[in-house]
């Protein structure tokens, strides 16, 4: 699994270019093509009430996104990245991910890239859709983000991403999946982690010596994660946490000063992400790091 | 804000509910047509002059604001009613509210619901029989589905089997014409204004009245448009459909919302059978089995989103967006018609007897409900000549009384407001709510559409207008 093609779609919100450069250190490890996708919502330039279609207006936004994409092309290109510009109308999340399809993309990075106020989430309910029903790897980036941490508020710059990945693993495929996705990102990482949760839900009546038996368990296989990643020639470290699972994850991600999370995520029917959620998505909501979630 | 929005309705309402109460034995009211001014129309043609006048003159500022607009025209309204009659203006605001609006939008949102969870997938190859055939699918189930719902379900459709075809906008047009207009003329699930009659007494099957109206005029235009069709199909010189070497079977998806459809059908019907008696919400009396069809038709749509996948409402292009547009639009079209309504109920003691004394052939209601219908919206137009009929021949009678009269001693001018309001829906793009649905869809897919006046002049006055004057002829003089 290898970084060769990104899907970069935007709204042209405040620093979504530097987000995006803060994404071609990936060029050392493989990327070659940017696919700059601007969606512009139906609702925007269609159902005029009794009046139609906004035609012009639809022109005016087509042009702008054009000229604006030009300009990031200019930079994709001095880096000797390849890139294309598509602008549509249409309806953001399903139209990102029939993009991602028909253009065979490697990594989709969405979500906003300031966010700033006192929302709990750091995630949007587009962003959310997105990570729930993506067949490929998103990235939900957060290039700036403003968090409340031990009482004090704390501004964070997200721009060396790949530096410190902390890889939150259950032991599923798709965390087997994230592992290749590091792995493909050797050359560019400084020091990886590794981590794994004994949930609540799984330490919750169990007896000490099944307990111990499940924490030797995840020890052996978070060695085995990291040896895999020697073998890379990356320097990995593991560590085992216990309790809730998205907080344990963010505990650990603070601690070691990761500067992503990297999580396989599953595909929950919908009642189940109604009513449950999902680890992966609950992480990608609450971290202020970005999260890089694998299906 | 949410709490204090809340804390503010609960204030309005315990306030205001006792006096509704204390009306609301009190049926028609109408005094109240009796007194009111001339210039207490001003709000309702303020209203639906900004709808025929700001799509054209400020789109933008429209697209964005209408809200806003709609809510200015029914305050306008509302609070000097409200300080005039006290208690019988929250009665007449209450009931317009409980007894017309909410089961005109709940009825428009069930069938553009369901209709939106079925999709007709494959590939069409836009021949003039192929296109023909789709027009009179679309006019056959309009009447069933809506004007709306039909218009969902086979416009991307048409469009996709006409993307080869170099002339498009004329097909569109007919579209507009005989699926988003006269296609509904045969229920009240067909075309809003028809809803609106069978809400006031009409009977469900009485509107099977329009079927000689309907397919004169249906049968001339598709000819008409077979006929255009071949000529350019010739024109543009294709003699084989384009192969892309994709062809794909047709078939329809989501078709168990065909079942919801029938719920939505059979919940409607039952409520113009059945007489379970009336429940008082808050002082204003309903029909318990109208409250049950309500009901029934939120609970098809909620069945609808429950089963249709998310991924083919989305191949459906589906938006709550132009339902939500004509909500907003009608709150304040129907707080601002109040005045109009019940002067013209008042009959020639009303302010205005001028018209009511001016309109009394079917031939007048045909072409002034017509011509109104044009460039108004077709429901209120609808609404207010059905209010000058009854208030012609019958002034004072309480309404529903009035229009079963109305039907059984003078039904040619009962025939002549329906057929007027919803074929002239098709004259101009503002005429109908599904019009511009279709407008928008269309220039979205790329085909070029003509202007309003354009649509006018090249089409309405030269193709419908002759028709509507053979209808004329045939029916009503």
């Amino acid at each position: 699994m290898k970084i060769e093609k990104i899907l970069f779609p935007t709204k042209f919100r405040e620093l979504a270019f530097n987000s995006l450069e803060s994404l071609l250190v990936l060029k050392k490890v493989g990327l070659k093509e940017v696919v700059l996708y601007y969606v512009i919502p139906r609702e925007d330039v269609g159902f005029v009430p009794y009046g139609g279609y906004l035609k012009e207006e639809e022109e005016r936004l087509r042009e702008e996104a054009r000229i604006r994409f030009e300009d990031w092309q200019s930079a994709l290109s001095k880096q000797g990245i390849k890139s294309k510009i598509i602008v549509e109308v249409g309806d953001p999340v399903p139209n990102i991910l029939a993009v991602a399809e028909k253009e065979q993309v490697n990594l989709i990075v969405v979500g906003r890239k300031k966010r700033k106020g006192p929302e709990l989430s750091f995630v949007g309910s587009h962003t959310l859709q997105l990570i729930a029903r993506s067949k490929f790897p998103t990235l939900v980036s957060k290039y700036m983000v403003q968090f409340e941490y031990n009482g004090e508020k704390v501004t964070r710059v997200n721009d060396d991403i790949f530096k410190r990945p902390l890889l939150a693993s259950d032991w599923s495929e798709p965390s087997a999946r994230a592992l290749d996705l590091l792995k493909s990102l050797n050359g560019i990482i400084e020091k990886a982690f590794v981590c794994h949760i004994i949930g609540v839900k799984i330490s919750k009546g169990l007896d000490k010596s099944e307990l111990y038996r499940i924490e030797k368990e995840s020890k052996e296989r978070l060695e085995d994660y990291c040896t895999r990643l020697k073998s890379e020639g990356i320097v990995a470290e593991p560590h085992l946490g216990a309790g809730r699972t998205p907080l344990e994850i963010i505990r650990i991600s603070r601690e070691i000063e990761a500067s992503m999370i990297i999580m396989g995520t599953t595909g929950k029917d919908r009642l189940h992400e109604i009513f449950m959620g999902s680890t992966s998505h609950r992480v990608a909501e609450m971290s202020e790091l970005p999260t890089l979630l694998v299906p | 804000m949410s709490t204090n929005f809340v804390r503010l309705v609960l204030l309005i309402m315990t306030t205001l509910l006792p006096l509704s109460s204390a009306f609301a034995g009190g049926a028609d009211h109408p005094n109240m047509g009796e007194t009111l001014p001339l210039y207490s129309v001003i709000p309702f043609l303020g209203m639906l002059l900004s709808i025929a006048l700001f799509p054209l003159l400020a789109p933008k500022f429209w697209h964005h604001h209408f809200g806003k607009v709609s809510a200015f025209w029914a305050v306008v309204i509302v609070v000097p009613l409200l300080i005039s009659y006290k208690g019988l203006a929250v009665y007449e605001i209450l009931h317009i509210v409980l007894a017309d609006y909410v089961p005109f939008i709940i009825l428009l949102g069930s069938l553009y619901t369901v209709s939106g969870g079925i999709l007709l997938r494959g590939t069409l190859r836009g021949t003039p029989i192929v296109n023909t055939a789709i027009l009179t699918i679309g006019t056959l189930l309009a009447s069933w589905m809506g004007t709306t719902g039909a218009a969902v379900l086979l416009i991307r459709p048409f469009l996709r089997a006409n993307a080869h075809r170099k002339n498009r906008t004329f097909m569109v047009v007919f579209f507009i014409f005989l699926i988003a207009n006269i296609g509904g003329s045969l229920t009240p699930l067909g075309d809003p204004p028809l809803f609106l009659g069978f809400l006031r007494g009409v009977p469900f099957f009485w509107t099977f009245n329009l079927l000689p109206h309907m397919v004169i005029a249906a049968g001339i235009l598709l000819a008409m448009y077979f006929a255009f069709d071949t000529y350019f199909y010739k024109k543009e010189g294709i003699t084989v459909a384009p192969d892309d070497g994709t062809k794909e079977p047709i078939r329809l998806e989501g078709s168990y919302n065909l079942i919801f459809l029938a719920g939505i059908i059979g919940a409607v019907l039952m409520s113009g059978i059945a007489k379970w008696g009336e429940v008082s919400i808050f002082g204003i009396h309903r029909a318990v089995q109208d409250a049950v069809r309500d009901g029934l038709l939120i609970a098809m749509a909620v069945l609808s989103m429950v089963f249709t996948p998310k991924t083919l409402r989305e191949d459906n292009a589906f938006t709550w967006f132009p339902i939500k547009e004509v909500a907003i639009l009608f709150i304040g079209i129907f707080m601002a018609m109040i005045p109009c309504l019940k002067i013209l109920q008042a009959g020639t003691k009303g302010e205005l007897a001028f018209i009511i004394n001016a309109v009394s052939e079917p031939v007048h209601y045909f072409w002034i409900t017509g011509i109104l219908s044009s460039f108004l919206d077709n429901a209120p137009t609808y609404l207010t000549f059905l209010s000058t009929a009854i208030g012609g021949f019958y002034p004072g009678v309480v309404e529903s009384q009035a229009v079963s009269l109305l039907i059984k001693e003078n039904p040619l001018y009962l025939v002549a407001i329906s057929a007027g309001a919803v074929f002239f829906g098709a004259v101009t793009y503002i005429g109908n709510a599904p019009n511009f649905m279709v407008r928008s869809i269309a220039e979205e897919a790329g085909t070029p559409m003509p202007s309003f006046f354009g649509y006018m002049i090249k089409y309405s006055l030269t193709i419908l207008v002759p028709v509507f004057i053979l209808i004329t002829f045939v029916f009503f003089i």
